[in-house]
């Protein structure tokens, strides 16, 4: 299954409205749990199981918590785990979107995309190099990290320079990868005044229409329950 | 098409051409350049480090002084284009460019758009892209890896994919700056493969390298380049006739892969004669069960799957066997880095995962990774203990040739100076156990000699060794074991005495071949003997 | 003879215009600064730390920062940092109003770092002060969407919370807040400067 890239647009758009505004009421209470389910679904059909499983575990575990061992707790503790588990199931669902969006669009896709909606050069080439650029990130931090244990370099025994050990090799990585990928990229002519041909394949289909339907429809029951609150909320 | 033809004018065309980089922290100037390169011709760059040949080939596809600033004077023309004063994407029309890591040189997160990359910057019309998408994934054995993940290929499934970028606009000229720096022999095999197959096709092509073994055949031209002058030219015939003392003096490596091995001797490193090293006694480090996972698509894969194995205590093994093979995945599992199980024993001790953080140390190849501090020294004595360690900690630096920099910035230093501070660190540490990953990639002979030399002053302090590496002349230069990987196991493990050096010529002979034939088709010695 | 290289060569060439080479740096440094935010925006999940966590990202964002300013010698890219750094936080499901601080205040950063010629040190550190603003952007979905939000959130969770909550974000302490990121995003840049000297600049990539 591939999703256009503006369908993603569209579906980051309606999940950010609905889980920000919430709505009240027993039909919203529908809506948003079907929007927050939403992602791993998503997760899951693209085949990343795995992940899908544990976020989808991490959010109905910091619900739960907040539900059944709230009450229990009085006071500070109370405050503390409701925040937190309130704050974990809040941002799961959307982490979850945005791990399926990045990890599922390629850069020629997005090119295409950026080029059929007239997103100028200087927008969409910072925003390309994004696609490719995390990954990397996360294989440098993963290598810092190893060397790190190595030697034994943890935030207890080093204090606040820890910060300085992670950032400074990260950093000086990621500066001299990216100065290979532009060369590399700008001695195959990126940049060049001409349209670029997108190959990239791009297009709606059945299921990018599903999609956007289900974004449309819940962004406008939303809509609903807030202009008239009255009507909806049973 | 309607073109001149009177007289065959140069794909490439340099005359007395100079470079000097602005602020001088991008690479080595050059000087009075001039060289011409007809269609199909091969030239090939030589010279030791910071001998200026990455510039030339830069200065060919307009990387300077158009992304590396400076200055620059002199021709330098390509199919009649001005590369000096064109804009990068005019001249991207004429010259493909591959770079020497495959990890840091794509832009896409897929194959075929990488491939695609070059033609759609370039504003072709979508079905010609797709022929040409077609043909090039097809003529570097892509097809079947068309529509995967950059991130999920091996170092050379990746330079095969660079080579396809590059031949998909069918460039004029091909540019490679030490393409096989990266690569396994089999790789290296399937990118002689690719420049013959361009030289066949009527494409110019000048290539940058240490390791030029495999081009003999293909170039014809050798140009050596000293300190930013192009101080020797070569036509194919003179360069194999050149005596071997004199390319050693030149510091050049190996001119095919049968001479790396005849040449065994020819180090300033005395190798390590097998016999010495019988005094290493019976002691020994032993790896027992040991197994390390990976998550492939959802699925857990076996990545590891050593038994058992032992290595003397003091003995330097080299590690080979093909990208992927799990070599790294090895070297992470023995310093318990990793998802593994299986225990390493050390001194009498057997360690699990987390003791053996204290007690190995990985060198990796990217010994950027392991800096942390601001100056070298303070590299050293961070994790050190007790009042003298000031004292301790330059002698070690003294020792690796360090005691220079001790005040510089770690970040500052060259790769393999990089590399020597990260020995430095095990040094500091008492490290029983010491894994190399690929330590000499990128390196020419003297700096390649250097490794080795450290490595065997690591061994007379008695600390065992252990060199993941694709380099025949490096692992005769200073190993006294040999153990092969294929597919997470070890296949093959023996001392490096006169039969090793033969078993382990026949073990790179076999994995260069392999590389020549079709390797969709190949069946690895693994799938073979697991039926 | 050909040169190219020193601020001034470069943009006569091009007419102070965006090359490539200067959007990949942009993206490069996003992804940088967003890494960085987001480890940072993590210790937010501790509910203590909600509102601090405005004054803890400048303190660390402006190592990355002031490496990028270093790269940054054209107007417009500062600009684009802080509109990217907006669209990846409404990605990454922190609402859209980050979209829009993001390209305000980066661009008000902009001109700052313009108005010193690139190379003003503490033109620099002012210039990620104002950057540093942006966080703000992250709270006002509380502020706006607060008539929505908390009865769900009161009838789902209880009271106390709440409660705990809207001591953080009564409308007053939003220019609090906008304050509180301002001061620490000038002291981040000190911080950055002394990283920059201390490392980058030793290591020869500032």
């Amino acid at each position: 299954m591939r999703l256009d890239p503006r369908t993603k647009m569209v579906m980051l758009f309606a999940v950010s409205t609905v889980l920000l505004l919430g709505g009240n009421g027993g039909a919203m209470f529908a809506v948003r749990t079907a929007m927050l389910l939403f992602p791993f679904g998503l997760l899951a059909i693209s085949g990343r199981m795995h992940a899908a499983g544990l976020m989808l575990a991490a959010y109905l575990g910091s619900y739960a918590l907040a539900a059944f061992a709230a009450p229990t707790l009085e006071g500070i503790a109370n405050a503390i785990t409701v925040a937190t588990a309130t704050v974990v199931s809040r941002f799961v669902p959307t982490l979850a979107l945005a791990y399926f969006v990045f990890a599922t669009t390629t850069v020629s896709e997005f090119m295409a995309a950026m080029g059929r909606m007239r997103i100028p050069d200087w927008i969409a080439i910072p925003l390309s190099v994004l696609f490719r650029f995390f990954p990397t990130l996360g294989q440098e931090a993963r290598a810092i990290n190893a060397a790190m244990r190595m030697r034994n370099i943890t935030p207890i025994s080093r204090g606040a320079s820890y910060v300085e050990n992670c950032l400074v090799p990260l950093m000086s990585c990621a500066v001299s990868i990216g100065e290979d990928l532009s060369a590399a990229a700008l001695a195959r002519g990126l940049g060049a005044p001409w349209p670029r041909t997108n190959t990239g394949s791009v297009g709606f289909a059945l299921v990018d229409a599903v999609v956007i339907a289900v974004s449309l429809a819940a962004t406008a029951a939303l809509a609903l329950s807030l202009a008239f609150p009255e009507a909806i909320a049973w | 098409m309607v073109k001149e033809t009177k007289t065959e004018s140069p794909v490439l065309f340099m005359s007395e051409a100079s470079f000097s980089y602005a602020g001088g922290h991008s690479g080595a100037g050059v000087e009075g350049i001039s060289l011409s390169l007809g269609k199909g011709e091969v030239a090939l760059l030589c010279g030791s480090s910071g001998c200026g040949k990455t510039t030339v080939t830069r200065l060919a596809n307009g990387l300077a002084p158009h992304f590396y600033e400076g200055t620059e004077t002199g021709t330098v023309r390509v199919c009649g284009l001005d590369v000096a004063h064109a804009e990068l994407w005019e001249t991207a029309r004429f010259v493909g460019s591959v770079f020497q890591n495959p990890k840091t040189q794509f832009y896409n997160v897929d194959v075929r758009g990488e491939v695609a990359f070059g033609c759609e910057n370039l504003g072709f019309e979508p079905a010609d892209i797709e022929r040409r998408v077609d043909a090039s994934a097809k003529e570097f054995n892509l097809t079947p890896l068309i529509d995967e993940s950059l991130f999920s290929l091996s170092g050379g499934q990746k330079q095969r994919v660079a080579c396809a970028s590059a031949a998909a606009t069918s460039p004029a000229l091909v540019v490679l700056d030490e393409p096989s720096s990266n690569l396994d022999f089999e790789a290296i095999a399937q990118l002689r493969m690719a420049i013959s197959r361009w030289k066949a096709t009527g494409t110019a092509v000048l290539v940058a390298e240490h390791r030029i073994h495999y081009l003999e055949g293909i170039a014809d031209y050798v140009l050596y380049l000293d300190n930013g002058r192009l101080a020797r030219r070569w036509t194919a015939d003179e360069f194999a006739r050149l005596d071997d003392a004199e390319r050693i003096r030149l510091g050049l490596r190996a001119r095919s892969v049968d001479d790396a091995f005849r040449n065994s001797g020819c180090c300033s490193v005395p190798a390590m004669p097998y016999a010495q090293k019988a005094a290493l006694g019976e002691n020994v480090v032993r790896l027992e069960n040991l197994t390390a996972h990976c998550r492939k698509n959802g699925v857990l894969e076996k990545t590891l799957e050593i038994a058992s194995l032992e290595l003397p205590v003091g003995s330097i093994t080299a590690l080979v066997g093909a990208c992927g093979a799990g070599k790294s995945t090895f070297a992470e599992a023995v310093c318990g880095l990793n998802r593994c199980d299986g225990t390493v024993t050390l001194e009498g001790a057997r360690l699990g995962k987390r003791a053996r953080r204290r007690k190995c140390f990985m060198v990796m190849q990217d010994a950027s990774h392991q800096l942390f501090s601001e100056s070298v020294l303070d590299e050293v004595v961070l994790g050190m203990e007790g009042p003298d360690r000031q004292q301790r900690g330059l002698d070690i630096l003294c020792d690796l040739d360090l005691d220079l920099f001790a005040e510089d910035h770690p970040l500052s230093l060259s790769g393999g100076q990089r590399q020597r501070v990260a020995i430095a660190q095990a040094l500091a540490t008492n490290r029983a156990l010491v894994v190399y990953d690929e330590p000499t990639s990128g390196l020419d002979l003297f700096h390649m000699q250097q490794v080795a030399e450290g490595i065997c002053r690591v061994c007379e302090r008695g600390i065992t060794q252990v060199v993941i590496t694709h380099d025949p002349e490096f692992a005769l230069s200073c190993c006294t074991h040999v153990a092969v990987m294929d597919r997470g196991r070890i296949t093959e493990a023996y001392p490096l005495e006169e039969s090793g050096i033969s078993r382990l010529a026949s073990f790179f002979r076999s994995e260069y071949h392999a590389g020549e034939d079709d390797p969709s088709i190949r069946k690895t010695p693994y799938s073979r003997q697991k039926e | 003879m050909k040169t190219t290289g020193n601020a001034s060569a470069s943009t006569s060439k091009t007419g102070g215009r965006l090359t490539g080479k200067d959007l990949i740096n942009v993206g490069i440094f996003t992804a940088i600064y967003f890494v960085v935010v987001f480890a940072v925006a993590c210790l937010g999940f501790i509910p203590i730390l909600m509102a601090a966590i405005c004054g803890i990202i400048p303190l660390i964002a402006g190592i990355p920062y002031m490496l990028f300013l270093t790269r940054a010698r054209k107007f417009g890219m500062t600009t684009i940092l802080g509109l990217l750094t907006g669209i990846i936080m409404f990605i990454t499901g922190m609402g859209y109003f980050s979209i829009a601080t993001g390209l305000v205040f980066g661009l008000i950063a902009d001109l700052i770092w313009k108005s010193g010629s690139y190379a003003s040190a503490s033109r620099a550190i002012l210039s990620h002060g104002v950057f540093s603003c942006w966080i703000i952007g992250n709270f006002l979905p509380f502020l706006i969407t607060a008539n929505t939000y908390l009865p769900t959130v009161r009838a789902q969770y209880g009271d106390a919370y709440v409660n705990e909550l809207m001591t953080y974000l009564q409308p007053e302490m939003y220019p609090v807040l906008l304050v509180a990121c301002f001061a620490t995003g000038i002291i981040g840049g000190f911080i950055g400067r002394a990283i920059l000297k201390k490392h980058f600049v030793r290591a020869g990539i500032a």
